[in-house]
């Protein structure tokens, strides 16, 4: 019987995991097709190997310049983005103020409206008046100030950790920051690792605004900018299998942090920690 | 504990990395600043890819030959290049020079991005390029030059039509019909079939074909109807039923109501399709990156009932422009004049980048070197149609009423008559509020628009 | 004295999320909102007229026709998406050999880039020579090409490809959920001889309780505002059978290039109104879930 149970889930596991890699197989084989092969679809295998598409979209695309600028505006906004929302998370779990609902309320308003690049123009002209416009901090604080799903989700995180604990750290004497720091914290680490990976993912993915802060210093451009500049020309085709080869080069650095980011946090349970 | 002290060490480095690398790169501009002194650096956008090689080397040679100390940068954009510019005005990052094309040089004037031209023009440059309003003059200004004309035709394959054994492609309509449903009775068991558009975007497929046979009847492409300067989508009338004939006769690509351009480029690159229309712009597709495996050529596109009452549309009439917040016009001017100066735009036809619409360049400059380029270049019945006001209409536009038809049919006099409301009360509304003028031109005569570009 | 401490402290942890927000956040929307009062095209003249573009809104055919797309199309993929990335978050929480490498694998879908994948999803579902038909021809599954992005099956079709971009999100959050219920818990539980099962539904179930309920609310807002796989697949065709109502309000803003001058005219002025309605709905419908849900909870 948990035989049959055993091989029930793992033909389940492998189907879904096929049905999953099915279409990124498709990417990878159609990065290295021709543009007209790979447009015309009919083929599964490339009829010949065109590793060229590496080398054009590396270049058009300049990876090895773009990369950093995308690892920093990254790294800086996830940094931001987790202190800033799990310190909110702390007090409006944990104590009680006047405004709270209120708070929460703008929170999620800020969730529910979506005009995408209307908003841009007032965010930089602040950043003018910051002296940010050009640089890529302005990029930083713009998406860390987008922290609205972060805040929820180490909201509902905090929440699952006994009050018990902090509590007791207080009575022994803990200032309330501390206890943040030394107990609330290391519990939160699998909220907050999840939290890291989808700030990460977003900030890398962010097209608009490194795009428009960077418009008078291209050597500031990252990666997602550099890529669709393969896309569409006019008056010609679109470079499908450039974009392709880029997409597949992109994923390389994402899929690194996931692998950090599962190692470091997704591998320890709070039980764990705390023993 | 530990793992977590390691995890932010890691991160802050990678932090210090970057910004060690950002600031690297900051001072080392600083320097090239320096050291260049006194250069004028100017910014041309184009959102062209076709000819961006061509393009790069000519600016190259500009910044290595010009004596006046200027240094273009050329940025190529994607699709996104008319959103990019209005983010560069908003922020006050706008570059020098600018291409415009025949559907956003209004709305760039509109919006005060660009400057005239008009103080750098001397009368022999008022001579050699011609001037059309709405094109590249407004109110009495000049506020960019003609380089390139586009022409539409219908694109077809040569050995799917010989198979079916119809010797001409259509002329009418009916002919269009009837040779679509043919070839896929012939080619379907290959996979073969007469007809496609890339209805994906029913603007961007009507736009290059329901919009020409309308023209060359003697009808505005958009349903603007310039003699009463009224929208009347009537003449659209027989144009929508052969669409849908064909869709409902088997004679379209399965699944072209999701078909993008480029796949159908593909499957005519392998000659999968029978015919399409479009734009000049394909004979390089076909020869740079989608190889055509089959022979194809491009004939004028059919009219209503046989009878050319109009002229089939060329497309252009600007090529680049000044931007109003370049802080140097006059090295702007200068570089464009070097951009518009015969050899460039002679090679520019030569190369087959676009068909010349300067008549001083097209009389000297050769044939394009393309393959298939000779059906599109401009004939008696080629010409420019005048610029429809643009308005914005309530509810759907007349591209999805129309494609939703071809779909699902339905009443399509009872469609019709509701757009012609909905358009004209869009028009009237836009004429009271002074944003587009639009009097009636008894004398508008869409025959005699045609011929001025023939070759 | 303790009180006006504690107060000092909560602003204090609270004002950096706060300024970040209310500046960068608040202010921009309300800045570009306040064109809903106003015939704005992004250039010219802006015309104040009141309420007029609301009532606009209210009998914007194409528009209602877009929420219940948006409707349709969230609730597939809430419903598809939400108990699979639980079943596999469970699955593989633990234990299981080769969890690693799986997780790894559900998750990757999220990071590909989405306009990358719309050539790809054609590749798969398209009707003329889609890898989907040309197995199902072959093994007889079907008796003719289906056409899956065509009018009748388009909005199945982008269901499956958002849930597809959407499982390996939720099961990673599922997972965190799970590793944040303390081990111990599990290990009295089964002390006390509860079997597996049994284990799930009296200590995983109430004690993922506020987690899932959080999980399930963003992806409530975020499958109600998706629109960028669906602008790619279908631009919301075919005859706006996709099109839901994030991608209208886009559209209004950034009209997508067409050939004719029409095709650039901005609605700012009444994309605003649209935008506002349509984030009234997004925060109705949350809220009623958001209480809907507390209140199961107690009678759980």
């Amino acid at each position: 019987m948990r035989l049959v149970w055993k091989a029930a889930l793992w033909a389940f596991l492998l189907i879904a995991a096929f049905l999953t890699l099915f279409p990124i197989l498709v990417t990878i084989l159609g990065s290295f097709k021709t543009n007209a092969e790979l447009t015309a679809g009919a083929t599964i295998l490339p009829s010949s190997w065109q590793l060229r598409n590496y080398a054009e979209a590396w270049r058009q695309a300049k990876f090895s310049t773009y990369t950093l600028n995308s690892l920093f505006v990254s790294a800086a906004s996830t940094v931001g983005i987790l202190l800033v929302s799990s310190m909110a998370a702390y007090v409006v779990d944990r104590m009680a103020f006047p405004g709270k609902r209120l708070y929460v309320g703008m929170q999620a308003f800020t969730m529910f409206v979506a005009i995408g690049a209307v908003v841009l123009r007032p965010q930089f002209e602040l950043m003018i008046r910051l002296h940010l416009h050009d640089s890529l901090w302005g990029v930083v604080l713009i998406l860390i100030s987008a922290h609205a799903s972060a805040f929820f989700i180490l909201y509902s995180f905090m929440s699952g950790i006994p009050k018990e604990l902090d509590e007791a750290a207080l009575i022994d004497g803990c200032s309330r920051g501390r206890t943040f720091m030394r107990i609330v914290v290391p519990l939160l680490t699998p909220g907050l690792g999840v939290c890291a990976l989808f700030a990460f993912r977003g900030a890398w993915n962010e097209y608009l605004l490194p795009f428009v802060f960077t418009l008078s210093k291209p050597e500031l451009q990252t990666l997602t900018v550099g890529l669709a500049s393969l896309k569409y020309g006019i008056s010609a085709a679109s470079q499908t299998h450039l974009m392709m080869a880029g997409a597949c080069l992109s994923i390389v650095p994402m899929l690194a942090v996931y692998l950090f980011a599962n190692k470091s946090f997704m591998q320890m349970t709070a039980g764990s920690l705390k023993g | 504990m530990n793992k977590k002290q390691l995890m932010l060490a890691a991160l802050s480095a990678t932090l210090a990395g970057s910004l060690a690398a950002c600031s690297g790169k900051d001072s080392a501009d600083g320097r090239d600043g320096g050291a260049a002194g006194d250069k004028t650096k100017i910014v041309y956008w184009t959102g062209d890819r076709h000819d961006s090689e061509f393009i790069k080397e000519k600016v190259d040679d500009f910044n290595r030959t010009n004596t006046d100390g200027i240094e273009v940068e050329l940025v190529v954009k994607g699709d996104d290049f008319d959103q990019a510019l209005d983010m560069s005005f908003q922020t006050s990052e706008a570059p020098d020079v600018i291409r415009v094309k025949e559907n956003t040089i209004q709305t760039f004037y509109k919006k005060g991005y660009l400057a005239p031209i008009d103080d750098y023009l001397s009368d022999e440059l008022r001579a050699k390029f011609p001037q059309m309003d709405a094109l590249n003059s407004f109110d009495g200004k000049r506020y960019s030059l003609p380089n390139y004309g586009t022409t539409m035709r219908l694109i077809y394959n040569k050995e799917l039509f010989q198979k079916a054994g119809i010797a001409n492609p259509p002329t009418t309509l009916a002919e269009l019909v009837s040779d679509a449903k043919k070839i896929t009775a012939v080619g379907k068991a290959n996979g073969e079939y007469g007809f496609a558009q890339n209805f994906k975007s029913p603007g961007s497929a009507l736009g290059r074909s329901a919009r020409v046979i309308a023209e060359i009847s003697g009808f505005g492409g958009f349903g603007y109807d310039f003699k009463a300067a009224r929208y009347d989508f009537t003449p659209f009338k027989p144009i929508i039923e052969a669409f849908k004939q064909m869709r409902d006769d088997g004679s379209m690509l399965p699944g072209v109501e999701s078909l993008d351009i480029d796949p159908l480029r593909a499957q005519f690159a392998e000659g999968k399709i029978g015919m399409y229309l479009s734009f000049s712009a394909e004979a390089g597709v076909y020869q740079s990156q989608f190889p055509a495996k089959i022979e194809w050529a491009a004939a004028p596109a059919p009219s209503i009932d046989g009878n050319v009452k109009g002229a089939s549309g060329f497309l252009g009439g600007q090529w680049l422009a000044i931007s109003s917040q370049s802080a140097h016009k006059d090295a702007a001017w200068t570089f464009m004049s070097y951009m518009y100066g015969d050899p460039i735009l002679q090679q520019y036809q030569e190369k087959g980048f676009g068909i010349s619409m300067v008549p001083s360049v097209s009389e000297v400059a050769a044939k394009p070197e393309v393959y298939g380029i000779d059906g599109f270049l401009p004939n008696a019945h080629d010409g420019v149609w005048p610029v429809y006001p643009a308005v914005p209409v309530q509810g759907a536009k007349s591209d999805d009423v129309f494609f939703k038809y071809i779909l699902d049919g339905g009443d399509l006099d009872a469609l019709i008559a509701d757009l012609n409301k909905r358009y004209t009360t869009a028009l009237d509304a836009a004429i009271a509020s002074g944003d587009v003028v639009a009097e009636p031109d008894a004398d508008f005569d869409p025959a005699k628009l045609a011929g001025q570009y023939a070759s | 004295m303790r009180k006006t401490k504690e107060l000092a402290f909560s602003y204090g942890f609270l004002m950096p999320s706060l300024a970040l927000t209310l500046v960068l956040g608040i202010y921009p929307i309300a800045w570009a909102m306040r064109y809903m009062f106003y015939d704005y095209k992004g250039y010219g003249k802006q015309t104040f007229i009141g309420l007029d573009n609301f009532a606009r809104v209210m009998r914007d055919g194409e528009f209602w026709h877009a929420v219940s797309n948006t409707f349709v199309y969230a609730g597939g993929k809430l419903a598809l998406s939400i108990p699979f990335a639980l079943l596999l978050a469970v699955v593989l929480n633990r234990g299981l050999r080769g969890r690693q490498i799986l997780r790894a694998v559900f998750f990757l879908p999220t990071i590909v880039s989405t306009a990358v994948m719309a050539v790809v999803f054609f590749a798969i579902f398209n009707a003329y020579n889609g890898v989907l038909n040309q197995f199902l021809l072959k093994y007889k599954l079907i008796g003719g090409a289906v056409d899956w992005l065509g009018a009748d099956h388009a909005m199945m079709t982008v269901v499956l490809v958002s849930v597809w971009g959407a499982v390996g999100n939720y099961m990673l959050l599922f997972i965190a959920g799970l590793q944040n219920i303390p081990a111990d818990v599990y290990e009295s539980a089964s002390l006390d001889g509860a079997n597996k099962l049994q284990q799930f539904r009296y200590v995983t179930v109430p004690m993922l309780g506020p987690v899932m309920q959080m999980i399930v609310m963003l992806a409530i807002i975020n499958a109600l505002k998706g629109y960028e796989s669906i602008m790619v697949l279908t631009d919301g065709g075919p005859i706006g059978k996709t099109n839901v109502m994030f991608l209208y309000v886009y559209k209004l803003f950034f009209p997508t290039a067409g050939t004719g001058a029409a095709s650039q005219i901005q609605e700012i002025g009444y994309g605003s109104a649209v935008a506002f309605v349509t984030a009234i709905i997004v925060g109705l419908i949350t809220l009623l879930y958001y209480f809907g849900s507390k209140r199961m909870n107690r009678y759980a």
